[in-house]
């Protein structure tokens, strides 16, 4: 739901940066978005291209890379990819817990990013 | 346009050329760690003014505004506690809670489904924040997207009631790993809706092993006591 806000924030610095670089057309977008956020990620895509029409940046490509999960398990010291378990692909949203000893107090260090990376513009 | 960054912040390396006229401006920008700063710098502030800061999230109609009510009668301390409504048009919720005696802020978030850490910095530089020592703030009902905005609380308390079925605590594992108490509300309902208190108990527990789980019927009074002591509010009561 509140990807509306995360495209428009995306959009304002993606023009903001082309016209500061004299940008005459934005030609791409890399996004980096980290697997355990709760983005949906169609759903920004297709806001950014609403927001971006009649702008320099219209019809621009929007680039979206997944950041793996990475976890760390202060009990027994875990330090990697979190459970994934691909035929319940929530489960690691629901629990995550340690793959190795199952404790659920982990620390999340890496997934739950949403990254503006690059554009590539057109002068 | 809905923002949480401050203008001028923007830091970008230009790498050129790539071909006659196209180039990358290399951003590498992280917008949910933006707001993660901002409720950083909104934390300092609280602690600067002693206010202890509380983040009242759930669904709509969980009763979060009614449970606000009753800690705020319980508390009997007037002015000395603040309460930020959040919600998308109305001024209801701010009209209910003021006459209990509390100071009321309202913040009308228009399309938003979330309050975010820089509404909240835009609020309290509106108001005096002297003599203040709890501040509720109330968020959008909505159980997905606040879980992703830290607002620099100290704690967050996510209200659900038994209405809301039996999987609500499970479907949305989000918002419950990031409680410190949890209220299951409305539990004079349970019986009527065939929902299992120990069931989600169980689910939050599993979810959030170190959160306060706290059964209420706030309209009643009932379990306001415990939410108000795990709260950590008890001892700030001078």
């Amino acid at each position: 739901m509140h990807e509306y806000s995360i495209a428009s924030e995306i959009a304002k610095n993606v023009l903001d940066a082309a016209e500061k670089q004299d940008g005459k057309r934005v030609l791409s977008v890399q996004l980096d978005i980290g697997e355990l956020t709760l983005l949906n990620m169609e759903q920004v895509t297709t806001w950014i291209h609403e927001l971006f029409k009649g702008t320099m940046a219209e019809g621009a490509k929007i680039k979206v890379r997944t950041i793996k999960a990475l976890i760390r398990c202060p009990s027994c010291g875990y330090h990697g990819r979190g459970t994934m378990d691909p035929e319940d692909p929530l489960k690691h949203l629901i629990a995550c817990p340690c793959p190795r000893c199952g404790s659920l107090a982990i620390q999340i260090e890496k997934g739950r990013e949403c990254v503006l990376k690059k554009i590539e513009a057109l002068r | 346009m809905h923002k949480f960054i401050p203008d001028g912040a923007l830091k970008m390396k230009v790498i050129r050329p790539k071909g006659p006229e196209i180039f990358d401006i290399e951003l590498d920008k992280d917008l949910l760690a933006k707001n993660k700063a901002l409720a950083r710098t909104n934390r300092r502030a609280f602690d600067r003014s002693k206010i202890m800061a509380i983040d009242v999230m759930g669904s709509v109609g969980s009763g979060k505004t009614s449970l606000i009510k009753a800690i705020l009668r319980k508390l009997a301390m007037g002015e000395r506690v603040a309460v930020i409504a959040g919600d998308l048009t109305t001024t209801i919720d701010a009209e209910r809670i003021k006459k209990e005696g509390a100071r009321v802020i309202q913040i009308n978030t228009g399309k938003e489904c979330h309050l975010d850490a820089h509404l909240i910095s835009r609020a309290i530089k509106k108001v005096d924040l002297e003599g203040i020592r709890f501040l509720f703030i109330e968020n959008v009902g909505n159980l997905i997207c606040p879980g992703e905005f830290p607002l620099g609380a100290h704690k967050r308390l996510v209200v659900v009631s038994v209405t809301e079925g039996p999987y609500t605590v499970i479907k949305h594992p989000y918002i419950f790993r990031e409680a410190d108490v949890i209220a299951l509300n409305k539990m004079d309902l349970a019986k009527a809706m065939k929902v299992s208190a120990s069931q989600l108990e169980k689910d939050a527990e599993r979810i959030n092993p170190q959160a306060s789980f706290i059964r209420t019927h706030a309209i009643r009074g009932v379990g306001v006591g415990r939410i108000i002591y795990s709260l950590g509010l008890r001892s700030y009561r001078s």
